[in-house]
């Protein structure tokens, strides 16, 4: 477990190398984690133009921007480029950079499998997006058979191709996650302890080793069946299309949350540290995220109502349950912001937007298990309006939320707060004003996959405001990309801890050196940078006096009193010490209070010395 | 309203093409189901209304409190030191993991008892129509009503509006669901209902409309390119003006001969053109045909795709302007002759009307 015995090196491996060779060989995580990001940002941008022309093409009645043929693929390739090529990498790009940090390791666990799961990604994604120059691929992104089967475009053989490619990338990324985060944490740092977004990580990681398989099984039947007969989806030859459905969403629902999870985990993170407040129920989070997890294989069929051909009401009760676990997340969000001190900075804007909107698609979520009610709506528009509710409200706003917050951990520069803002706000309208109308229109029978809608139908003006929505959804792009732009060609001056952070990530430089740390905090909470900073004692304080002088990023010089009180009776870890109070930051000040007038980018260097000193286990005075 | 103006000068610019198929409840959609028409339909829209006052509530509570929360804890310029550091509350999270679970469970037995009466099939229902759903079209045969030959009367779809499907009111009417390729779903948003129609299965459910009129219904499952040209009406009438109906269209069935054979008619008088239809997505095999002008036009087709039946059409093509339907459509393998009246020289645009995606020029004159 010990990792950071390696000593960091600033800068790269050699000066020798030019940095695209650097870059093409590379087995950091950390730039690995860039590669990951970048790719996927690129194919948001992708996927969104592919938007674009669907709802362009949908704002009024009538065949204009683009004929029946090219909209079906639009929409199939919009859907499978945001799912398999932007959310996907993004949430393992950001994970892959992230994750290893938190726990205060030095790499992922198979670095070179890490970098052969990144270069998958390019591969699969030229296969998936060249499929356009060949007839593309008009099947939906659940290429339900026979449709998906006796298609004859060859973009659909590419497809699958490419989508084999992603799926065994995203089946070795899982192992290496899971084997990372079991054998690679710092010292001190158990299971109860990890930040949420590692467990979000961790469990996502299991379902996509569970889900995966059985998918890319099924799209190789897929592939046998298109050319050589394989005749498993084909009626006429004993095959059966309703065969197809369930693998396919035995894949497809966990699918949502390998989607969403990450998300959670995000909004977990930043909600405590904008609050500055421990999350509340930090426990009933990890056992909602474990159980949303297990309960995420038992609801696949939800998606299969109107087959006819499945147990429909084993499917609903479970669908009912899982909205068990995501209640208490919404519960334990807000009572971690109750009685807190909130910042508005950007990524708590978004965190805050994704619990008020992600709400939405988790009412909808509700809705739809009530079997007579999607007997009404699935297939129609208000299936859209809750799947973009979930991906683009939840999965997005979470990722402009987790850009947003370790932006200054990846590059050392913060992103500019006032185009942050800008930029949310035209998403926030932009979301709600393409996807709320998608309800009204779903629920008065506007069905879904429709290049055209009659003109007669009162759908028009519904129609035309979600595409407005849609253009405000692009335009949000904007200030984003020129906030990144104008950025990074500033000064690289964050400090290591620009928010005020709890984790591991923000105890070494922004960016990181190789090999990430040079020493480590004492672990004793899931909050190690709080306790350094603030004593063992104040993380379980119920007031606290004044602490004079206290600006956010900088480590508390004075606050000796506060260390003096007593930990909270029976608040004690299973070897019987204080929990919280850490050998280095011991309930005794002096020994613990950081160096006066310390600069801040010598954090990592205060670490180094702190972790030196003989330890000293807490005890209360 | 300048939207509506606006959207006006874009349709009159943009839409001369736009179609006008939707039958059925056009008042404008709003945060609750629009007029339901079936016994069925009714229950589950019931349930809605419940769903929708529970989903508010708790969409209310959530974003209260989160307004709340941001006004009454943002940090201010006077915070002194930490907020307090609380870790859980046993109570609380018991509370709110309890109380969502009564909700769900309630919901769910809420669901199970409407979703028994919707799926609830009788032994003998009054009637049985049985749908075929193929690219990009419908048939409907209706079992027990026989015409001369003992065959049952059949209604295939063609044109952009597809096949009407005419059933009782206030009687319970089984629809037997089955596709001849793709996967289809037969949906009427009035029914508050839809159900897959699948290859290699038969799927079925009773209805009972309980108001007269017309509704119109739509294939609701991706089906490939014309998928969102797949529409059907059913019109409910009473029992006598059922009987009516149905003794019509015997008669009518009666009286028009089956398709003959290929080649055992001779052609009529006028030009003959004779062409094949390959596939639905290859086309037309000539894409382009000539016809002498103001005289009859015989069209003999052959239908050599092995999966999927097929017409002739031609658009404007009747005196009166409207598009002529050669029908009845010609089964896969098998061959039609088809009447069309003299037609002015000029061209036309010649097309299936199954698959509107199928095109031609058809030269007249020159």
């Amino acid at each position: 477990m010990a990792t950071t015995t390696l000593r960091p090196q600033l800068g790269t491996y050699g000066s020798t190398r030019s940095w695209v060779y650097e870059w093409l060989t590379t087995t950091d995580h950390k730039k690995i984690g860039v590669l990951y990001i970048t790719t996927a940002f690129l194919a948001f941008l992708i996927g969104g133009v592919m938007a674009l022309g669907v709802r362009t093409e949908l704002a009024v009645p009538g065949l204009q921007f683009v004929d029946a043929s090219l909209y079906n693929q639009l929409f199939s390739l919009h859907a499978i480029t945001m799912i398999f090529l932007f959310v996907m990498p993004m949430w393992t790009g950001l994970a892959n950079y992230i994750v290893p940090l938190m726990l205060g390791a030095a790499d992922m666990a198979f670095p070179r499998i890490n970098a052969l799961s990144y270069w998958m990604i390019p591969a699969g994604a030229a296969l998936i997006l060249g499929s356009f120059a060949f007839g593309g691929a008009p099947i939906g992104w659940y290429m339900y058979a026979p449709l998906s089967a006796t298609d004859p475009a060859k973009g659909v053989d590419m497809l699958l191709m490419g989508l084999v490619l992603l799926g065994t990338s995203s089946i070795l990324g899982a192992i290496n996650f899971i084997a990372t985060i079991f054998k690679m944490r710092a010292p001190g740092l158990t299971l109860m302890r990890m930040p949420l977004f590692v467990w979000n990580t961790l469990v996502t990681s299991v379902l996509l080793l569970f889900s995966l398989p059985v998918v890319t099984s099924g799209i190789a039947m897929l592939f046998i069946d298109r050319n050589y007969g394989g005749g498993f989806f084909d009626p006429a030859l004993g095959g059966n299309p309703v065969l197809w459905q369930h693998i396919f969403w035995f894949f497809g629902h966990p699918e949502v949350y390998i989607l969403i999870l990450p998300a959670f985990g995000v909004v977990s993170e930043i909600v405590p540290v904008f609050s500055r407040k421990p999350l509340f129920g930090y426990r009933a989070f990890v056992l909602a995220t474990a159980s949303i997890g297990a309960l995420g294989f038992s609801v696949w069929a939800h998606h299969m109502f109107v087959t006819g051909a499945v147990y429909l009401p084993f499917f609903a009760f479970f669908t009912f349950l899982i909205a068990v676990p995501t209640g208490i997340k919404f519960f334990n969000w807000l009572a971690t912001m109750w009685g807190g001190q909130l910042r508005f900075d950007t990524p708590m804007l978004y965190a805050m937007g994704f619990i008020s909107l992600f709400l939405i698609g988790g009412l909808d979520g509700a809705f739809l298990a009530v079997v007579p009610f999607d007997f009404m709506v699935n297939d129609t528009y208000w299936v859209v309006s809750h799947i973009h509710y979930v991906l683009v409200a939840g999965s997005v706003f979470a990722i402009f939320a987790a850009l947003y917050y370790w932006f200054p951990k990846m590059t050392g520069t913060k992103l500019d707060e006032r185009l942050g803002k800008v930029q949310f706000w035209i998403l926030f309208i932009g979301t709600n004003l393409a996807f709320f109308p998608q309800h009204l229109l779903g629920l008065d029978g506007m069905i879904r996959r429709v290049a055209d809608y009659a003109s007669n139908a009162g759908w028009t003006e519904l129609n035309f405001l979600s595409t407005i929505g849609a253009f405000l959804i692009g335009v949000s792009t904007l200030p984003f990309l020129w906030n990144v732009f104008v950025t990074l060609r500033g000064p690289r001056d964050a400090a290591d801890d620009p928010w005020d952070a709890n984790t591991l990530e923000w105890a070494t430089t922004s960016p990181p050196p190789t090999y990430n740390f040079d020493a480590l905090p004492p672990v004793r909470s899931e909050r190690p940078l709080f306790d350094l900073k603030h004593g063992a004692v104040a993380a379980h304080a119920t007031a606290l006096p004044a602490a004079s002088g206290q600006t956010h990023g900088e480590l508390r010089e004075d606050a000796a009193e506060e260390r003096l009180g007593k930990p909270v009776e029976g608040d004690r870890d299973e070897s019987g010490e204080p929990r919280g109070v850490a050998p280095g930051v011991s309930a005794e000040a002096p020994d613990a209070t950081p160096v006066a007038g310390r600069s801040e980018p010598d954090m990592a260097e205060a670490l180094r010395q702190d972790a030196e000193k003989p330890s000293k286990p807490g005890e209360p005075t | 309203m300048r939207l509506r103006a606006l959207l006006a000068l874009l349709l009159v610019a943009c839409t001369s093409e736009a179609n006008q198929n939707f039958t059925g409840d056009t008042r404008p959609p709003g945060f609750f189901p629009g007029e339901v028409v079936t016994e069925q339909g009714r229950l589950s829209a019931g349930l809605y209304d419940v769903v929708f006052i529970i989903a508010a509530a708790i969409f209310l509570l959530v974003e209260g409190l989160l307004i709340l929360i941001a006004i009454r804890f943002r940090s201010r310029k006077t915070d002194t030191g930490l907020p307090v550091q609380d870790h859980g509350n046993n109570l609380l999270e018991i509370a709110w993991t309890l109380i969502p679970a009564i909700i769900v469970t309630g919901l769910f037995l809420g669901t199970a008892s409407v979703l028994g009466r919707v799926d609830e099939k009788v032994e003998d229902p009054g009637l049985v129509v049985d749908v075929t759903g193929f690219q990009w079209q419908w048939t409907f045969e209706y079992p027990g009503i026989t015409r001369a030959n003992g065959e049952p009367i059949s209604f295939t779809g063609s044109g952009s509006d597809g096949p009407e499907m005419v059933v009782p009111t206030n009687e319970r009417v089984r629809i037997r669901l089955k596709a001849q390729d793709v996967i289809h779903s037969f949906y009427v948003p009035q029914f508050f209902y839809k159900l897959d129609v699948i290859p290699g299965r038969i799927n079925q459910f009773d209805v009972v409309v309980q108001q007269p009129g017309t509704y119109g219904g739509q294939c609701a499952e991706f089906c490939g390119l014309a998928h969102n040209e797949m529409y059907f009406t059913v019109r409910a009438v009473d029992r006598a003006e059922f009987d009516t109906w149905a003794q019509d269209a015997v008669q009518q069935a009666n009286a028009t001969p089956a398709p003959a054979p290929s080649g055992a008619e001779s052609p009529a008088p006028g030009g003959t053109v004779a062409v094949t239809s390959v596939s639905t997505l290859e086309g037309f095999d000539p894409a382009n045909l000539r016809a002498p002008a103001d005289t009859p036009i015989t069209f003999q087709l052959t239908n050599a795709d092995p999966a999927v039946p097929h017409n002739v059409a031609v658009k404007g093509g009747n005196p009166d302007g409207t598009d002529w339907i050669g029908l009845p459509v010609a089964e896969p393998g098998a061959s039609a002759t088809y009447q069309a009246p003299a037609m002015a020289a000029g061209d036309y645009e010649f097309f299936c009307s199954i698959h509107p995606n199928m095109r031609g020029t058809l030269t007249v004159g020159g």
